[in-house]
């Protein structure tokens, strides 16, 4: 209950800056609207029967382009201030901190996605299933996103602590977002067909979100500022021989100040 | 001002193993390639191009051994703050990488001369693809990463590691062509004992590989650290 007061604490203080310039959703939103026009010249004169299996992978594929805009953004907002040190450092759950983070590019991206999906759907009528089921739809978009999310938000706030290189994070999140993109992939096209499983692919898709979310949660903190130290030496115990020491494997070549 | 503490000298069993493990693989490579394209009889539907599963199929399995590998030396290094597992992590990466080279290179070959055409968007083709991939982003990110990053490689390897499964379950659920994981129980005794041999000779080379790049990486570590001391003795 405290990590998710805090979590909605820190949460509430993003989307204040955010609604003080509205810099993320209008990059975010931009880019979304520039992605559907690049769409439209490439695509719109494939028959209708291509437009069909091309759907899933353009919808996909923005989400995975402007979530690594919008993940990328939403650290960079602490870096150039130097305040993710102050956020580690304040008397907080770090889960809370990878939980705020996480709610504000799915926000972002969700709202992105209510931009994307009509507009796929004005653009080529193939996607007339998205305006028939919106309710699927609507959580098809959510249940994608929020495990691309899961992991984007966790190797953003790594590559964030770091000097530089967050152009990393291309390299890294698209091999590991793979999983949930594909998985987003079939249900999608299970959503265009009509097909009778799509509560089975959705069930999936929720299955695979709470394990990216644990494994993320569990690796957050770890990620960030890395494991305890291990004490050097044993306390000695009476009427026990005293050995030698256990040494203390420390990367000192590339220890971080964190 | 001090000196460095000198690296232990004297001999240790751990540094031979290396050695005897590619000392062992020489005999069992060449008894392998003999069988493989001498005494082993030509499969009837597949034809020739079916030898080359004697070198896919192992180097397949060697690749998702070395991700295990890395996958847990990762999980060490992030635990225990560890050197050695992030020597092995990387070590371990450094062979997924070549062995996965192997498979998408041997793959297309095979599948060209069964399926009529080389990539087929096969479960198994594109979790092995993604696999690579992803061994590709860890190397990429301990190798240019910033100061941090080896934790952050290390969370990739993991997830690397997870992914696999999940990939795999995820392409499957379209289509697959790929002969299923029982063909070696299914082969007759002739090829099976083609099989094996070369099998674990690929496996020795590996193993004696990974143990001298670990040395290697070790010898670089320490290196470091004696470096850092020379220059700031009262770190």
């Amino acid at each position: 209950m405290r990590i998710l007061r805090q979590a909605l604490l820190l949460l509430r203080s993003e989307l204040r800056q955010e609604l003080r310039d509205f810099e993320l959703l209008l990059t975010a939103g931009f880019f979304t609207v520039v992605l559907l026009a690049m769409f439209y010249l490439s695509f719109a004169s494939l028959q209708a029967r291509a437009h069909l299996s091309a759907l899933p992978g353009l919808m996909w594929l923005t989400v995975a382009f402007v979530g690594v805009l919008t993940l990328t953004r939403v650290f960079d907002r602490e870096r150039e201030a130097d305040t993710l040190r102050a956020l580690l450092a304040a008397p907080i759950d770090r889960l809370a901190i990878y939980l705020a983070k996480s709610a504000m590019a799915l926000s972002v991206l969700m709202i992105c996605c209510a931009v994307l999906v009509p507009g796929l759907w004005l653009i080529f009528p193939a996607g007339q299933a998205f305006a028939e089921l919106p309710g699927q739809t609507a959580l098809l978009a959510l249940l994608g996103c929020a495990g691309y999310v899961a992991i984007g938000t966790l190797f953003a706030a790594g590559l964030a602590t770091g000097a530089g290189k967050n152009t990393l994070l291309f390299i890294i999140l698209y091999p590991l977002t793979t999983p949930v993109l594909m998985y987003a992939l079939v249900t999608t096209r299970a959503l265009l067909d009509h097909d009778p499983a799509l509560p089975d692919h959705l069930t999936r898709m929720f299955v695979l979100d709470i394990i990216l979310f644990a494994a993320a949660s569990l690796l957050f903190e770890t990620v960030l500022v890395g494991a305890p130290a291990r004490r050097p030496e044993r306390p000695h115990r009476p009427g026990r021989p005293r050995g030698p020491a256990e040494p203390v494997h420390r990367d000192m070549s590339r220890e971080t100040s964190s | 001002m001090t000196s460095p503490t000198p690296p232990a000298s004297g001999f240790r069993p751990g540094h031979v193993l290396p050695d005897l493990c590619l000392l062992a693989a020489m005999p069992l490579l060449v008894h392998s390639v003999y069988r493989v394209f001498m005494a082993t009889p030509i499969e009837q539907s597949m034809g020739t191009a079916f030898k080359i599963f004697f070198f896919h199929v192992p180097m397949g399995w060697l690749c998702m051994l070395m991700a295990l590998i890395a996958g847990i030396a990762a999980a060490v290094q992030l635990r225990r703050r560890s050197s050695a597992a992030a020597a092995v992590a990387l070590a371990a990466a450094e062979l997924g990488f070549v062995t996965g080279l192997g498979v998408l290179l041997t793959g297309p070959i095979w599948g060209n001369a069964t399926w009529g055409k080389p990539w087929t968007g096969d479960a198994r083709q594109v979790s092995t693809a993604l696999l690579w991939l992803v061994i590709v982003a860890y190397l990429l990110l301990r190798h240019y990463g910033p100061r941090s990053s080896d934790r952050l490689a290390a969370a990739l390897a993991i997830f690397g590691a997870v992914n696999v499964p999940i990939i795999y379950y995820a392409v499957k659920l379209w289509k697959t062509l790929h002969p299923s994981t029982g063909v070696v129980g299914t082969l007759p005794p002739d090829m099976w004992a083609t099989f094996w041999p070369g099998f674990g000779g690929l496996l020795l080379v590996s193993l004696g590989l990974l143990g001298l790049r670990i040395r290697q990486l070790r010898l670089a570590d320490e290196l470091d650290a004696a470096w850092v001391q020379l220059e700031d003795p009262q770190r």
